[in-house]
């Protein structure tokens, strides 16, 4: 009896053994087939319909399944993608396309400027709900579709026959091309969308006609996209296939890296970053973003420019870059990060530096500041963040910089993420952190977020300068007079200093050696057409 | 014994619709708003499109009427943060792999914490005794997020017995039953061990030795069936929560379960979501609990399962 079951042990730990040691080698030979590559998408892409999504990880995998107007080049600039002519009137105000002939959808059947038409109405019709369709407002008549004020005939996009799509906005747009890159802006099918209203939630119905299908959506686990063969520049791809997994813990994305069971994963921990300095595989790439904290300009003691600016000079931000966020963040003086080119060179090259750091000027800034306000002692000052050790970290070290350099003492408080939405939106706060980032690279769509009635500006902050300079250079289509507005406009949101930069985002990858040409973007996240196995 | 059955059915059904009801209005009271996001504030247009498509444009009371006339259709809704989903299909994709580990995860924790519970009772103040006791004690003190990164890196990196992470094969399931068992086992250990010491005490056990029975047959027969009530209505709840899935561990593992949605969805404001998971699992714990009842009586036939009604 004893010797049975002792034996029965043994047998089934070996055989336990044996499953391991074969399942093991089945994975390693997955990843060794060709052509064929996983990366780390990190959690369930909410949505994938191209009027729905909102968020990067669906606009990741988003931009891989479609393709608009125009799409990006390697280098993330903007060139001709589904279309293969634009004609642009003179006061840019009316763009006519012409749709490549080769265009298809992923069916095979062909891609016409009217399903580009119903995309477009689609998101904006009020019935879709789309919370994106406030980015097509450039197109006329498209804020009363959406309002319901006006029928959707009346919206600025009409396909005048299956090539031709012409769009008329209300007035030019500097960065329309690389708005048009934008999901918002891709065409869908619209047998595909009206036979089942769900069609975005499944491989069986899904249609797109960019340089990938999908092929499988395995929901809270992965997303399996392959090579479009119908799509018009198949040649240019080499990969079969991508699968979008969904390992959203850090720790264990990063043994599976480690494992050669993923070949790229990104928002790598910090302590992952220090062991990998020296790695080539870790990647920082720079972001269109800016990390800040606003003040309420209409509580005390922020009330005062010049308080609002000593707290903003008393920083060390080099100390934060380096030792606290540590991902290659460069430290922010201004709002608008590198990365948007002009005609001559970088916007921020083309800016003076609007203050710099010094602690004893913080200091007289801050008593004059006081003086001004009639104040012996400073009301006492509370930060407040979202929840989140890196958040934390951060706000620590402000904390001790501002102890340190103004002798004010700051009180930290941090709220779970909706509520702080909600109190920000309140202005229940002093000083909030803030992350700011552009989805074109363009200085108005970070600047606007100022405007007086913009509903982003929670610091109650209002200029009438620098609302007449921001909507005069959307309408600017004089290039380099638009630039010289808009720097006009940064220096006095700098001057006037309702928030303090602290730095401009970066992303940190890792990739294995094994792939090659993936096309890193400062806004987006890398796109994967062109990326090869060796 | 049927009459106690509808009777007990009618309550199951009356529990899971004030719970509903009272989640329903604790959620509506947090701040927050569901289509709040870290980029743009969304323009108020916008915002009245979106409310009106999922009926957020009504006053609370017609918003109840209208998810309780869906609810008793079994319609849970769709997910305000992932709106091609339904919650329907979130719970029906979800819960089975829950279940899976969940229903692993308590036959350890059954098991080896009922052995090892017994085992030190009846070398009551033993090393034996002392060793099982520890055991549980680090058991029940280490967090399951420490736990599991532990279990990676020694079983699935260091030693590549099982997979790091994510759903597939059983041999993914093995690392996070283990992880996710630890601690019930323990807790069921301790459970057992104080039990088992009072049964043990009883007369019918003397009676038993007396009579020469073998100790194998004492403890089976006489010694385990009796110790174990007490566990068993313990163990009710932790099954229900096991098997709707743990947050933690299907984090860390990729899990594709529902006990993700559990805490997302609060964090989200996703009202059908927080609402739906919510039912489930009061749905899953009475009938748990109904379950665990009519246990009762195959275990100890002395329980009888009447109401108050059938008595007279």
């Amino acid at each position: 009896m004893k010797k049975k079951s002792t034996a029965l042990v043994v047998l089934l730990f070996s055989i336990l053994l044996l499953a391991a040691c074969s399942s093991g080698e089945d994975s390693k030979k997955e990843s060794q087939n060709d052509q064929s590559i996983t990366v780390n998408v990190m959690t369930e892409p909410p949505s994938l319909d191209p009027a729905l999504a909102t968020d990067n990880k669906s606009g990741w995998i988003l931009d891989h399944l479609f393709e608009g107007l125009y799409m990006r080049d390697k280098d993330g600039q903007p060139v001709l993608g589904a279309a293969e002519d634009v004609d642009i009137s003179e006061d840019r105000t009316v763009y006519t396309f012409t749709i490549r002939d080769d265009a298809k959808w992923a069916d095979g059947s062909p891609l016409t400027a009217g399903d580009f038409e119903y995309a477009w109405k689609r998101v904006l019709n009020p019935e879709t709900g789309s919370k994106m369709a406030f980015y097509l407002y450039y197109i006329k008549n498209a804020k009363a579709y959406n309002n319901g004020e006006v029928e959707a005939d009346e919206v600025g996009v009409e396909a005048k026959d299956d090539k031709t799509l012409v769009v008329e906005l209300d007035s030019p747009v500097g960065y329309f091309e690389e708005m048009l890159t934008f999901w918002s802006y891709y065409p869908v099918k619209q047998d595909a969308v009206e036979k089942d209203k769900n069609w975005s939630a499944n491989a069986d119905t899904y249609v797109g006609n960019g340089p990938f299908s999908l092929a499988k959506w395995k929901h809270d686990d992965s997303v399996l996209v392959e090579k479009n063969d119908e799509y018009f520049a198949s040649d240019e791809v080499t990969l079969k296939e991508i699968e979008f997994a969904m390992v959203d813990d850090a720790n264990t994305y990063q043994q599976m890296f480690n494992a050669g069971e993923f070949d790229m994963i990104m928002e790598i921990p910090s302590s992952m970053i220090e062991t990998m300095k020296d790695d080539d595989r870790l990647k920082t790439e720079p972001y269109f973003g800016t990390y800040m904290y606003m003040f309420n300009v209409e509580k005390e003691p922020f009330t005062n420019a010049k308080i609002r600016r000593a707290f903003a000079m008393s920083l060390n931000r080099e100390e934060l870059t380096k030792y606290i966020t540590k991902a290659g963040e460069e430290p922010a003086f201004a709002m608008i990060p590198p990365g948007v080119t002009t005609d001559s060179g970088d916007f921020r090259d083309g800016a003076e530096p609007y203050f710099e750091e010094n602690a004893a000027q913080a200091k007289v800034l801050l008593e004059e500041g006081m003086k001004e306000e009639g104040w012996n002692t400073l009301p006492t000052v509370e930060l407040i963040y979202n929840t989140d050790e890196n958040h934390k970290s951060i706000a620590e070290a402000v904390q001790e910089m501002i102890r340190k350099n103004l002798d004010v003492e700051v009180k930290l408080l941090n709220q779970e993420w909706k509520t702080f939405l909600d109190t920000t939106a309140q202005g229940n706060y002093q000083i909030a952190r803030l992350g700011w980032t552009g989805i074109v690279l363009d200085p108005v769509v970070m600047l606007d977020a100022y405007l007086g009635d913009s509903p982003d500006n929670e610091t109650n902050w209002l200029n009438e300068d620098f609302d007449r300079l921001i909507e005069e250079a959307k309408v600017e289509s004089d290039l380099e007079k638009r630039i010289k507005m808009l720097h006009e406009a940064e220096s006095i949101l700098m001057q006037e200093m309702p928030f303090i930069p602290v730095y401009y985002y970066s992303k940190t990858y890792l990739t294995q050696d094994r792939i090659e040409d993936v096309a890193y973007y400062r806004n987006i996240y890398p796109n994967l057409k062109w990326v090869k196995v060796k | 014994m049927n009459i106690y059955i509808v009777k007990r059915i009618f309550t199951m059904l009356l529990t899971i619709w004030a719970i509903a009801t009272l989640t329903f209005i604790i959620m509506k009271c947090i701040p927050g708003d569901p289509f709040a996001s870290d980029s743009r504030a969304l323009p108020e247009e916008v915002l009245q499109n979106v409310r009106a498509k999922y009926n957020l444009d009504k006053p609370v009371p017609v918003q109840y009427a209208l998810y309780m006339k869906d609810m008793l259709s079994f319609d849970l809704g769709v997910s305000l943060n992932s709106e091609t989903r339904t919650v329907n299909e979130i719970i029906k994709q979800g819960a089975p792999v829950s279940a899976i580990i969940g229903l692993q995860a308590m036959i350890i924790a059954a098991i080896f914490g009922v052995i090892l519970g017994s085992v030190s009772a009846l070398n009551h103040r033993k090393f034996i005794d002392y060793f099982a006791t520890t055991i549980a004690i680090i058991g029940i003190s280490i967090p399951n997020f420490i736990l599991a990164p532990f279990l990676i890196k020694y079983f699935a990196v260091d030693m590549p017995l099982f997979p790091v992470a994510r759903w597939g094969t059983w041999m993914h399931s093995v690392l996070p039953s283990i992880a996710l068992a630890v601690t019930p086992l323990a807790i069921i250990a301790r459970f057992m061990r104080s039990s088992m010491l009072e049964v043990l005490k009883q007369d019918y056990i003397m009676t038993a030795n007396s009579k020469g029975l073998s100790k194998y047959k004492i403890v089976w027969s006489h010694g385990i069936r009796n110790a174990i009530l007490p566990v068993v209505s313990f163990i009710g709840p932790l099954f229900a929560s096991l098997i709707t899935g743990t947050f933690v561990i299907e984090q860390i593992f990729a899990i594709p379960g529902i006990g993700r949605y559990f805490v997302e969805s609060v964090f989200n404001r996703d009202y059908p979501v927080i609402m739906g998971t919510t039912i489930f699992f009061s749905a899953v714990l009475v009938f748990v609990l109904f379950i665990i009842d009519m246990s009762y009586r195959l275990i100890d036939p002395r329980i009888k399962l009447t109401s108050e009604g059938d008595g007279k």
